[in-house]
Formats: C-alpha cells, structure tokens, sequence
C-alpha cells in the first residue's frame, strides 16, 4: 500500500494533547489489539478450516472404500490403509474436517459401492469422500489480514515516529532559522479573545518548517467505521452462513436458512467492496503534509510553507489555497443548521503534470500571504471565522481529492495599516 | 435605516436577530389573539398542544402567548428542545416557584423519547403544573392551535423586515423562495437573507 | 412631557479606534426625572449578526444603582472609558457580522427600561465583499510571486518563472496544455465545486459557490 495510516488523529478545538509520550503509548495499545485480534482471527481460520482443507487436497491419501450404509446424511464406510483394514467402521465426512463422527454428508452413494476416498496418514479413522475447497472460508480471511495490516501498519508508523520526531525537531528548528514565533511566549503576547489558540498547531514540529499543520478531519475515522460495520455484520452473517453449508454438505439442506441469508450475504459482500474501495482511494492518494514557518499568522505577513504529497500518482494538477470560511449555527425548534460561506480564497501553489513515484515524495517549499486588512480568525458559541490552506489536486484514475489544514491568524492592531 | 432597531445601519433585516421567535411579532388570522388562546387553554386545563410543521411559527406562537399567560397569573416554565435532545433539562421542574400557579411550555416536545413524555404529563399532573407543548404531531393533549404560513403571511412579514428598502426584494422572489422551501417560513428568510445581501447598498462608516 | 431619552457620545468623532486604545465618553439622559431613576447600567460590548445564533460578550460594564448610593446625576452627563480589547475586530462578512457598541440601560420605576445604543468601530477590517479588499490581495499576491527566485521554484518544476508569476484567473484555464489524446480537460463545469479563482472574490469570475446549509 502507498501509505500507513493513523485512525487517531488531532482533533479539533481547545484540547490540548497532554504527554505525547503516553498519547503514542496509547496509539501503539490501539494498534496493538487490532493486530492481537487479527492474529487470533487468522490462527483460529487457518487451525480450524483452512490447513485442515489444504491438508484433505494435499496430504490425504487416496484408497479404495465401500459404503457400509448410508443413513439420514451419514455415510459409514470400511477402507484399507496400507493394506490393512480400518478397525472399524468410519463416517466419512466431505471436505470439511473435524470431527469424523459428525455426519456431514457425502452425496449418493449406493450401498455396497466401491468409491475412491481419502485419509488422513496421521489419523486414519479421518476420511473424506469428496475433495475441494470452500471457496467462502478464504474471502473469511479478508477480516483477519485487514485487521493485521491495520494494526501492524499503525504500529510500525506508531514506534517509528515515537522515535524520530524529537531528535528531527531539533535538528530542524536550527536549521530553519528565526522565523518561528514560538519564541515569542504566551505570556508576552495581550490576550486576544475569541481567536482559537494557535496552541494546537504549535504542538506539532515539522520535519523542514516549524510546525506541521494538523488536517482537518481523517480518512481513517471513515476507514474504521466501515470496517467495524463489516467486521460485526460478517461476523453475525458467517456463523449462519456455516450452519447452512453444513446443512449443504450434509445433504440435508435447510432451505429457509438459506434463503434468509441471501440478502445478508449480499450485504456483507457489499460492506467489504465498500471498505476496501475506501481504503484504496485513501490510500493510493498518500499522505499530505505541509508544514509552515510560523504560527499564528498575521495579516499582510508573509510565511513560508512547505508541501509534501507521497503516493504512486500521476498528477493532472496540484493546487494550494489560502481560503477563509465563515460558519454560522442557528439552533432553535428542532432545527439545529449550520451555515459555511467561502469569504476569501487564493491560490499560493499550483503544479501541473506530475508524477510521483512509489516510495518517493513530491516536495515543494512556497511563500503565503495573508491580505492586508482580512479578518482574523475567531469563534464564538455559534459563529466561527476559519483559515485555512487547501490542498487540492487531480490525479490520473482516482476522484479529486482535497484536504484542507487549518491555521489561525491573529489580528495586528488596525488591520490594514500594519504589514 | 434598515431592519428594525438597527443603530449600526449594517444589518441584514433577515438576520437571525431580526428574524427569531419572538423576534417578528406572531400575526394572529382575524378571530384569534393571545388571550383568546390563553382563555382557551385555561378552559382545558391548562394542557394543550401547538401543532404545525417546520418552520409555522409555532415557536413565535409561545413567544407571543409567555406575556398574555403571565398576564393572566400563570408563571411560565419555558423548555425549548432541540435536535436530537430526548430528555428534559435536570432541573426542569426546580424553575416553578412552588408559591405561585405555573404553566410549563416544552417547545419541541415530540424530541423527547416516549417514556420521558409519559413521565413529564405525569409530572405536571401531579404537582398540578399546566403543559403546553409544540409538536409536529399530536401528542394526545388537548388542541390549542394549528400554526400555519400562506404566501400572503409571508410576503407581509417579509415587508415589515424589508423596512424603507422594500425596492431591494421583488414580491416574486419572495413567492419564489417560499415555495422552493413548500412553505417553510424560516427556510425561506434563510434564503432572502443571501438575497439581501448580495443587493445591499453599501453601509455607513461604522 | 418629554419622551425619555439616553443619548450617547463617543470622544474622537466617531472615528475608527484601535485595539488597546482607550474608548471614552459620556451620556446624556433626557426627560427623565432623578426620582424614577433606580439604576444605570453603562456596557461596552460586541454581538454577532448574520445567519447564525446571536453571541454577545461584555467587554467592560458598569452599573450605578440608586440604591447602592450610586450618585445619578441627570442634570450632568455621565462619563465611562475602557481600554478596548485587542478582539474581536469589528467585522462586516456576509453570514457572520461582529459589531461593537456602547449600551447604556437605565432603570425606571414600575419596571420601564430605557435603551441607548451607539456603534463604533474596532479596527479597520476590510469587508470582504469589498473592492478595496479584494485589490490589496491580488496586489499582495502578486508581490509574492514576484518574491518567488526561480532557483527555488525550479527545484521540482520545468516550468518557466514567467509561468509562475502571471497569478492565474481561471483554474480552469490551467487545463489549456494538460490534455493529450484520450485526457480530460479541467473545465469550469468539472473543477472543484469552490473553485473561484486566484485573487478573486467568489462571484467576480464565477457564479458564487451557494453556501451549504448542512445539518448535523
């Protein structure tokens, strides 16, 4: 896959991340119960149905066997192995393996008949009349290998980026220069009300700049939800689905069940296109980063920003914006509308006609303006003026994409008169 | 000026400030006043229900019936509910003065789930409290008053917002967008507000 | 009898203030007489209009109560200042409108109330729907672009600087060149649905993006 991916992400508003040691201690745990239930899923499949059924197509070896007695889906059968007879009498299962004594059909087969079948050399007593695979068992195996990229991936991300990003920010805000106003403390600062604070910016350093934007919103919120659906309704759906192909196998079908499953089996594939097409267009298009030299910004300042988009893609067009929403909030009734006007939009950024490689970043490092005499950004109870940079793009075979980073900007004193 | 009580000479007349329950003044239909109603809900009981749909003006109703209710010795307890709110304010019942008769008004009332309606009547009911409520569907009390907004209403509310500047909005964008929203009143003021502002003339200074 | 009337006037002739500055002056009340009179509340304060909920804040308030002792004197006008806070900045946006104003409520008795209001403006923010706004950004952009050396912009481009100087009108137009035989052309009718434009208002090239109203 193109990219790894964080289903936590920094959320909005005043909230401030405490350590961020234990906040990524507690995002490996996240990840790490992904991955522990997607190694218990896949031990419990591959123990249980998938090598024993590999083992019937592989392993078994064949002899001759005449049927005893077929009676009500049991088939009793008497079988050589090397020669020798069976000490008794065995229930041949299909391709489905457990139990020998469980009646799970065989077909017709008449009494007396000499029909070929297969055992098992380490456990003779088990015998099959019938070879194949279960061509559902292995779409089963979509759910554990999902939840084991998820949570290893997200573990890996998780400890590798444990490791670096001190060390990185050092190195990098020497390297960066003057520009970064975190110098300038909170406490020299007059309070400026009703601006958010640029708090929840500055908590994050850049590799190149000072501060790495946090994007508003994340893919893997999505993602998550829609594997959860997938997860639960298949699931439920598998262990009727199980009972009616035994009742298939065993000759006795049970119609009813089988129909009613029908539609849930309909939905369940479903719910798998959709998340692996969610997951595929989140992760073809990788990640976008843009970090920035300063934080708040000011009207008629100009910052420094730097672009990174990772991703096998070819780029019809890459844009950056500087765009400025307003939102409003009217409750009253039942009726709770929330309103958002574009105000000011501007492009600091474009490219045409790239292409990124697998493996490799488009990187790009640009200036930004915010226009003398703008407003800054500020929230209330119901009404909100937001900044923010808006990365935009066309690539070849996927939708437009469009991620958007929040900034704040802070009022200079008259507005216009101040560069 | 533009808008009612406008000192700064920038608002939008459809501004949620100008435009809120309680904000237009409730046109009664000829027949019908505040204290008609209040009489007719002291008659039942003092229970009795609004109904209307989105955007009818059921809660510029209770805004316009708080006075004549008080008027009439009756404290009033107002609730409003809002989206997805299904449960009553904790201290709901702590805001009547025990001393003094009360009518408590839940605006929203069909938000609250099933059993914390039930409990509410029975509430009321035993510490004698009077109940109105606005519903989109009855709610099984007594009906008080179906609310209502044809074009004519709308088109005469729209023109006491409108002011001195009546020449900004034609009567036919008024129609229009009143029918785009099937009657929606406040959907409707949503949409003239846009229209206002793309048309105003250009503020004072300040 | 004269109907009661607060009147108010604000010190620098209703000039802009600035944040910091100290905002100061006085308020008449009229007609009305010293004995009905219970109290006096001078606010300095901002609220929001437009689309959404009202939200209203106090910056700085005073109440003189006759009760309290509070001496009222209608004879002479009554004086307040403050120093004004750094934001919010007064603001004329389209659905969200923050206004400053001095509000001075006197008290009667038999519970009547007298209102009076005057607005003044904190800072100097451009509309955004104005020219003037709209101006300086293309003039800011294009004093950014023109910063931009083609050392730096060539680092990961083949394109000419000249390309990158001319702040492009039209996203649209930035398709011209993209297409090859069996690629799509970036129209207007299939770019992004906030395309508007570099430097330009929403409205000025393009039919303005509707505002979305979405419900939670």
């Amino acid at each position: 896959m193109a990219r790894s991916f964080r289903l936590y992400e920094k959320k909005r508003g005043n909230r401030r991340t405490g350590s961020k040691r234990f906040g990524s201690l507690g995002e490996a745990l996240f990840f790490a119960v992904f991955f522990l239930l997607g190694c218990a899923g896949m031990v419990f499949l591959l123990a249980t149905r998938l090598i024993p059924e590999w083992r019937v197509n592989h392993a078994f070896i064949e002899t001759t066997c005449t049927v005893i007695a077929t009676d009500g889906g049991k088939t009793r059968i008497a079988y050589h192995v090397s020669g020798e007879p069976v000490p008794r009498v065995a229930t041949a299962g299909s391709t489905a393996i457990g139990e020998p004594d469980k009646a799970e059909g065989a077909g017709d087969f008449a009494q007396d008949g000499k029909y070929p079948c297969w055992y098992d050399p380490a456990y003779p007593q088990t015998v099959v009349l019938a070879r194949g695979y279960t061509w559902w068992l292995w779409l089963t195996l979509s759910v554990p290998i999902s939840l084991l990229l998820i949570g290893g991936g997200g573990l890996v991300y998780t400890v590798v980026s444990l490791g670096k990003s001190v060390e990185r920010r050092a190195a990098r805000v020497k390297r960066s220069g003057p520009r970064d106003s975190s110098e300038e403390t909170e406490v020299a600062q007059p309070a400026f009300p009703h601006v958010p604070p640029a708090g929840r910016i500055t908590d994050s350093p850049g590799t190149e700049l000072a501060y790495r934007l946090p994007m508003a919103g994340s893919p893997a919120w999505t993602l998550g939800l829609w594997l959860t659906a997938c997860l639960l309704w298949n699931g439920i759906v598998s262990l009727f689905a199980v009972v009616a192909v035994n009742s298939l196998w065993a000759g006795a079908p049970d119609w009813v069940l089988i129909v009613f499953l029908i539609p849930f089996l309909a939905i369940g594939i479903g719910l798998i296109v959709v998340f692996v097409r969610q997951l595929v267009l989140a992760t073809a298009i990788g990640p976008t980063l843009l970090e920035i030299s300063e934080q708040p910004l000011y009207p008629g300042r100009t910052c420094d920003l730097f672009l990174s988009q990772t991703g096998r893609l070819r780029i019809h067009w890459l844009e950056v914006l500087l765009a400025c929403d307003e939102e409003a909030t009217y409750r009253h009734g039942t009726n709770t509308r929330t309103e958002n006007h574009r105000v000011y939009q501007q492009s600091v950024f474009r490219r045409e006609r790239l292409e990124v490689q697998q493996g490799m970043a488009f990187t790009a490092r640009f200036a930004a303006e915010v226009p003398p005499g703008a407003m800054h950004s500020f929230k209330s109870g119901h009404n909100e003026i937001n900044w923010k940079f808006v990365v935009r793009g066309r690539v070849a075979g996927w939708p437009d994409f469009q991620r958007a980073f929040p900034v704040i900007v802070r009022p200079n004193g008259l507005g216009i008169n101040k560069s | 000026m533009s808008g009612p009580e406008d000192p700064s000479g920038w608002a939008n007349p459809f501004s949620t400030r100008f435009t809120r329950p309680g904000g237009i003044p409730y046109r009664f239909p000829p027949g019908t006043s505040a204290e008609l109603l209040v009489e007719r809900l002291a008659e039942s009981g003092w229970q009795g229900q609004i109904l209307g749909a989105h955007g009818s003006g059921k809660s510029a109703l209770v805004a316009a019936l708080i006075p004549a209710i008080e008027r009439a010795g009756r404290q009033v307890v107002l609730v409003e509910l809002h989206d997805q709110q299904r449960r009553l304010p904790d201290d709901w019942l702590q805001r009547a003065d025990p001393s003094r008769p009360a009518v408590v008004i839940v605006d929203g009332c069909e938000q609250l789930a099933p059993w914390n309606r039930s409990a509410m009547k029975r509430s009321c009911r035993r510490r004698g409290l009077g109940l109105l409520v606005t519903a989109h569907r009855s709610l099984g009390l007594p009906d008080l008053f179906r609310t209502s907004v044809d074009l004519a209403l709308a088109q005469e509310i729209v023109r006491s917002l409108l002011g001195e500047q009546q020449s900004l909005i034609a009567p036919d964008e008024v129609k229009q967008c009143f029918e785009r929203h099937q009657g929606n009143l406040r959907e409707a003021l949503f949409d003239l507000y846009d229209l206002y502002e793309e048309r105003r003339p250009p503020g004072p200074a300040v | 009898m004269k109907e009661p009337l607060v009147r108010i006037r604000l010190d620098g002739n209703g000039r802009v203030h600035r944040p910091e500055e100290t905002l100061s002056g006085e308020y008449r009340l009229d007609g009305i007489s010293p004995e009905e009179i219970k109290a006096v509340e001078i606010s300095v304060l901002w609220h929001t209009e437009g689309k959404g909920d009202e939200d209203l804040a106090v910056h700085d308030f005073r109440r003189l109560s006759a009760e309290s002792g509070d001496r009222i004197d209608v004879r002479r006008p009554g004086r307040f200042s403050t120093a004004l806070p750094n934001s919010p900045l007064s603001y004329r946006g389209v659905i969200v409108k923050i206004h400053w104003c001095v509000r001075v409520r006197v008290f009667l008795a038999r519970g009547r109330e007298v209102l009076g209001e005057v607005p003044f403006r904190l800072g100097e923010v451009l509309p955004p729907r104005s020219a003037t706004f709209w101006a300086r950004a293309r003039a800011a952009e294009e004093d950014s672009h023109s910063r931009l050396s083609p050392s730096e912009e060539d680092r990961h481009s083949c394109l000419s600087p000249e390309g990158l100087l001319s702040p492009q009108a039209d996203p649209a137009a930035a398709g011209e060149g993209l297409a090859s035989v069996g690629e799509e052309v970036p129209t207007a009718a299939t770019d992004p649905p906030d395309s508007a434009g570099n430097g330009h208002p929403p409205g000025e090239d393009h039919p303005e993006p509707k505002a979305e109203a979405t419900a939670p």
